[in-house]
């Protein structure tokens, strides 16, 4: 669906930033970007919508050559909720700042309420429906901003460190909504370095260090290699740890809590 | 004003914290504090009555909005002189009252590491920066330049000395600002979510330099952290905040046990929710890991 | 437009002329300006744009000052343009426009090789109040910040559709509120944590702060001022009377 074929990319500044990137999203799927900061992983998504083109190489989306489409055309298939609610937000009103990308894309007026109601009921901001944006508190600004591009329902959603700054029920309320677009059929993208909150979701992990794509695989696989993850300068989840500390290194770990739960009891009543 | 340093400090470990002595460190105490920002109703804090002990690293843990923030302002004087409003109540350091003494007096002996690494750096060169405190305080320029090269030898940062600060990273701005901030040599130091936007492994190489600085110099740490996994075998004490009250103060392995704490939009780690319903099924785990080493051992001695 | 900026910004590199005291530095900068200000012949402005030469190539920065220039030069064109319809002369006309790309270099050089934070205390050597120059230094620490989220705000606001490069000049200004509104509102809201960071760090504390770095002209920079005076005083004596 979305697809990187030998993609480099160098900043206007000389430093290269992507090197041969290899990479096919599948539709439906939900991938992680993991990596430090500074790995690539902001670059390489930026490339998905159009914001950026390769210096080398080609990026197709939808069999469409990213170099070819305009950011507004790709964006219609590819939405990407930025990390800094404050770098995007400008609108006299909540309903206005939703509708701002709805009228870019030329939804039609019956359209523009039927997804503006969606996204106000949705995520709870009815109440704000006339209120200014910049008067909202952060997490709410945060929803605003995530309302604002699934209303346009694109194909695949991509979310820069969505969990930065976040409380537990707001966090809790993030999974629901990722929970929500896998069920949609919607793919997901998400750059992380909260493992603790990716790791349920059990993704598909692609680990970034120095530009590069250095591992590629289901979360359990990936989070077993030791050197890997000291390389990239991840941290192991705890499940995963505390997995290898019961069963030895390279074990299969407990994708969540429950599993954990049941695995350890019943061992506890077959002792 | 020079402030008095002593590098080696006798903290006694399992004392309750009132028994500790003030031994050249300060205590903070809030005495039945209520503070409500300007034109609002609600009380961003109320009837805060807490002690802190010099020595104490204490993480402050609470849902967005709960007052964490104000808790942190009313105690370093940002609240009330920058922030007035409406308050009740008594906060004092060491018996000096926060309401009547300048930010700048109480600067000299707290000081402040915000959230964002970017907007606490003024200078265009990060040695500048470090000094920026110092010169502000009028010291003399041998003791400016001793100082700051104290603080930048402390934080490991002497490569970063001529480089400007748009050229770093966040984990490498917020170890310049944490320099900023040490080159004053203050006795308690707040963090107000210093780790929020920097990645898990820059996070805890920073929570290590403050666990640091608490062992060696003996300075006090408060430090406000969603991510409780990060800090939860550092802290001594955790108090836990909703809706302006503090409804939990204690040993990090007591708070965990309450069972309100997710209700409230406190996030505990995965390895102490895991162990909450192990106990649930069965109360046969033991006491409340703090790491998954911990459970790992546990459960090895249970299950064999 | 940004070629021109860059005439401006200071970067890291050293060079005898860098090394020497920012008093120094503007001294000789105010000079070559001045000089500039008297030229009215093709041979005055060719020794002032050699002398502007010569000291960028010194301060190892003559790449980077011939760039600005060429990017200046649209205005040179512009100022040539204007005279020639006025009425001037050919030859004199030039000669304005020339002068005009030499003020600019000689501007250009205090830029380049002075850091923000000697700027600073130039300022404060010349009795500026201390909250002007406070300002005026972390107002040029934040430009590249600033730089930065302006290109964030327009990658999100691209994402969601917005084309800034479609429609005539008027809906092209209404096309950047999207990323105007945003940009001022970060830069308040910066200023508000920069102001509880500043009394944090005990801004105000004392009338009058110290200063970690001290100014010292040095031995270079005696000789450095002694000859720059020798060699452009005659000359501007020689621009303003003789030529």
């Amino acid at each position: 669906m979305i697809e990187f074929s030998s993609v480099e990319y160098r900043h206007p500044n000389g430093v290269l930033a992507l090197r041969n990137i290899d990479l096919k999203i599948r539709k439906g799927e939900v991938l992680a970007i993991v990596g430090e900061n500074g790995a690539g992983k902001t670059t390489l998504i930026k490339h998905t919508n159009g914001l950026l083109k390769p210096s080398k190489g080609k990026v197709t989306a939808f069999d469409m050559d990213t170099n070819d489409e305009s950011v507004a055309n790709l964006s219609r298939k590819i939405g990407i909720i930025f990390q800094n609610p404050d770098h995007q937000i400008f609108s006299e009103s909540v309903e206005n700042e939703v509708k701002f990308a709805l009228k870019n894309f030329g939804f039609k007026e019956e359209a523009i309420s039927e997804r503006l109601e969606w996204a106000l009921n949705f995520f709870d901001l009815e109440r704000y429906r006339t209120t200014s944006p910049m008067l909202l508190s952060g997490g709410e600004k945060k929803r605003l901003c995530i309302a604002s591009v699934l209303a346009w329902d694109p194909d695949v959603v991509v979310m820069d460190e969505p969990t930065v700054g976040q409380d537990f029920i707001q966090k809790e309320r993030l999974t629901k909504i990722i929970q929500m677009l896998v069920s949609k059929g919607k793919t997901v993208v998400i750059v992380a370095h909260d493992i603790e909150f990716i790791w349920p979701l059990q993704p598909r992990v692609i680990v970034m260090c120095g530009g590069k794509i250095i591992a590629d695989n289901k979360a359990g696989k990936i989070f077993q290699e030791r050197e890997l993850l000291d390389k990239a300068r991840i941290v192991k989840p705890q499940l995963q740890e505390l997995s290898e500390k019961i069963h030895g290194e390279s074990s299969g770990a407990f994708s969540n809590i429950y599993d954990a739960k049941q695995w350890i009891i019943s061992k506890l009543k077959s002792d | 004003m020079e402030c008095e340093y002593i590098t080696t400090l006798h903290i006694e470990r399992g004392m309750v914290p009132e028994e500790r002595k003030s031994d050249n460190g300060l205590i903070i105490s809030f005495e039945d504090r209520t503070y409500s920002y300007l034109n609002c109703k609600e009380p961003a804090i109320q009837n805060i009555n807490l002690t802190i002990s010099p020595g104490e690293i204490i993480l402050i843990a609470g849902p967005s909005g709960c007052g964490k923030s104000t808790l942190l302002r009313s105690i370093n004087g940002l609240i009330p002189h920058m922030y007035p409003g409406n308050s009740s109540g008594k906060v004092s350091i060491d018996g000096l009252s926060v309401d009547k003494t300048s930010i700048t007096e109480i600067a000299k002996k707290v000081g402040f590491v915000f959230q964002n690494p970017e907007n606490q750096i003024f200078m265009f060169s990060v040695e500048r920066d470090v000094a920026f405190g110092l010169e502000n305080l009028g010291l003399r320029h041998e003791k400016i330049r001793e100082q700051v090269d104290w603080a930048i030898q402390l934080l490991n940062i002497e490569k970063l000395v001529n480089r400007a600060p748009h050229e770093l990273s966040d984990g490498q701005k917020q170890k310049v600002a944490l320099a900023g901030v040490l080159a004053m040599k203050p006795r308690i130091l707040i963090l107000d979510e210093p780790t929020s936007l920097l990645d898990p492994f820059t996070a805890l190489e920073l929570v290590e330099i403050i666990k640091k600085i608490n062992q060696n110099l003996g300075v006090t740490i408060l430090i406000v952290e969603h991510r409780l996994d990060l800090l939860i075998n550092a802290a001594t004490r955790i108090i836990c905040m909703s809706k302006g009250k503090i409804l939990f103060d204690g040993e990090p392995r007591k708070v965990l046990t309450e069972k309100k704490l997710p209700r409230i939009g406190i996030g505990i780690p995965t390895i102490t929710r895991l162990h909450r319903i192990l106990n649930e099924e069965k109360p046969v785990f033991g006491k409340i890991p703090l790491s998954a080493d911990e459970l790992a051992t546990n459960l090895k001695l249970i299950l064999k | 437009m940004q070629w021109i900026a860059q005439g401006f910004i200071f970067r890291h590199t050293t060079s005898p002329f860098h090394q020497l005291d920012p008093r120094v530095k503007l001294l000789v900068s105010i000079e070559l300006f001045t000089l500039s200000l008297l030229v009215d012949s093709l041979p005055e402005v060719i020794i002032a744009l050699s002398g502007i030469f010569a000291i960028a190539s010194i301060s190892k920065i003559l790449r980077r000052i011939s760039r600005t220039l060429t990017y200046t030069l649209f205005f040179a064109i512009i100022i040539f343009s204007i005279n020639i319809l006025v009425g001037y002369p050919l030859m004199d006309a030039f000669v304005i426009a020339v002068r005009f790309l030499a003020i600019v270099g000689s501007t250009s050089i205090f830029f380049l090789t002075t850091p923000p934070d000697e700027l600073e205390l130039v300022m404060k050597w010349f009795r500026l109040p201390r909250d002007i120059v406070f300002a005026f230094v972390t107002a040029v620490r934040f430009v590249p910040v600033l730089m930065m989220d302006a290109l964030q705000i327009m990658d999100a606001q691209k994402s969601r559709g917005l084309e800034l490069q479609k429609g005539n000049i008027f809906s092209r200004f209404r096309r950047f509120i999207p990323i105007l509104i945003p940009l001022i509102v970060d830069a308040v809201l910066r200023s508000g944590d920069l102001a509880e960071a500043m009394e944090a760090r005990a801004y105000g504390a004392v009338k009058k702060p110290t200063n970690l770095y001290q100014l010292e002209i040095g031995v270079w920079g005696k000789v450095a001022t002694i000859l720059s005076i020798i060699l452009i005083v005659p000359l501007a004596y020689l621009f303003l009377f003789l030529m």
